[in-house]
């Protein structure tokens, strides 16, 4: 199982990013929407999960022998996180919690994000299910976030370089991940 | 003299961890924020465990809640704020210039005081809360952000009559202006522009984007009753028509 966090400021511009692996058994597989299509469908539909496959969590094989997946492949990551945010900001309207649980999915890709009060939104991809956890994670890194904003030299539009920061956000995701 | 270049444990540090905190960053873009490159966990941990250069527990090591009830000397604040708007004037031109820089420099006093205010109120809660309606956001700032930041609740809110959009926060007696007294040929500059960039944060933060503004409207008893006049964006009375 992997998880990718993403912190972006109030503009969406990303501020810091992890990707993490976790050591706990994965949950029983579920399958992929591309291997539930029918083995005939010719669609452009198809064609497009196809390509997109190398967004799975579980390391696969093509036929150049090229392995893919494992969350290997950033930039279908940042794509799933990015198409995430519309859904999200829908969400952040309405909904008057600060952690929106899974609030977009793609494949077996769940989007689950927190929102600050200052609008910083905490984004994580992950591929079981384990609220509790992840509220748990979110909860503290919201809190080392908050003492990196108060840092009068971080402004919400800097990125987050603090190897201290990075080190604890290391540490509670292997605590709740 | 000794300190026209930068001090060479710095730069060993920043030089030995460029290529590891590149893969740190979120994008590779972030170079065009030219910052210096902060030393990465990887790198430190190689050199040595507590770094020479920064004496003392890190920010990260301090609890967030330790502070809660502190105060800051009225004094002490007055003097700082008078250096800040003396420095300020001195680099503006005209009264609208300078009541803009003071209100962009309470705004970065606003977004830290909305993110530790609700992080005080809300991280002990299983669901924590971020405030969507609008009267309630109000009504956190005339009490909760005015306590937090001044000691004392506001002595009133009003909703404007003639406009649907304008929103009143006065104070009677505002802490910022106690020690300042506004030359006659200033007499349309407010200080608590300064208090007003507060409010903008705190609205912008929680998704209210609005324009505040500070006037003082003196009345015989309260010779610095200052109003702080929020004039919210369109886009904010669409979505409160939407919840009702």
């Amino acid at each position: 199982m992997s998880h990718h966090l993403f912190v972006l400021s109030p503009s969406d511009t990303p501020l810091y990013s992890l990707t993490h692996q976790s050591s706990r058994p994965a949950p029983s597989t579920t399958s992929p929407l591309a291997a539930n299509l029918p083995t005939w469908s010719t669609s452009a539909f198809a064609g497009t999960l196809t390509a997109l496959s190398g967004a799975s969590s579980a390391p696969q094989r093509n036929n150049d022998g090229v392995v893919r997946g494992g969350g290997q492949d950033r930039h279908v990551i940042q794509m799933i996180a990015n198409a995430s945010l519309d859904a999200i900001e829908d969400v952040m309207r309405k909904e008057n919690t600060m952690y929106l649980k899974a609030v977009d999915k793609f494949n077996e890709w769940t989007v689950s994000a927190f929102i600050t009060p200052s609008n910083t939104k905490f984004l994580l991809l992950h591929d079981g299910k384990n609220d509790d956890g992840i509220r748990s994670f979110f909860m503290e890194v919201w809190e080392l976030y908050v003492k990196t904003a108060l840092n009068p030299f971080q402004t919400a539009h800097t990125p987050i370089r603090s190897a201290v920061f990075d080190g604890r956000v290391r540490a509670s995701a292997r605590k709740y991940l | 003299m000794a300190y026209s270049q930068p001090h060479p444990r710095l730069s060993v540090l920043s030089n030995s961890s460029h290529s590891s905190a590149e893969h740190l960053s979120p994008t590779a873009s972030s170079t065009r924020f030219s910052l210096p490159t902060a030393p990465s966990i990887h790198s430190q941990l190689s050199t040595q465990k507590v770094p020479l250069n920064r004496p003392g527990p890190s920010i990260y090591d301090r609890p967030l809640n330790k502070s809660r009830g502190a105060e800051v000397s009225v004094s002490a604040f007055a003097f700082l704020l008078s250096e800040i708007v003396q420095y300020t004037q001195k680099r503006v031109n005209g009264i609208n210039d300078l009541e803009r820089r003071l209100n962009t420099l309470g705004y970065r006093i606003g977004v830290r005081v909305v993110e530790l205010m609700l992080w005080r109120s809300e991280s002990s809660s299983k669901t924590p809360k971020r405030e969507v309606r609008l009267l309630p956001v109000l009504m956190m700032i005339h009490s909760q952000v005015w306590k937090a930041v001044f000691g004392k609740a506001a002595d009133a809110i009003e909703k404007s009559v003639e406009n649907a959009d304008e929103y009143m926060i006065i104070d009677n007696d505002p802490v910022i202006e106690r020690h300042i007294s506004v030359p006659r040929d200033l007499s349309q500059l407010s200080c608590s522009s300064f208090t007003a960039g507060i409010v903008e944060a705190v609205l912008d933060g929680l998704g209210f984007p609005a324009r505040v503004t500070a006037h003082s409207t003196p009345l015989a008893q309260f010779r610095s009753r200052t109003t702080i006049l929020i004039k919210l964006e369109k886009s904010v009375l669409e979505r409160e028509e939407l919840f009702k």
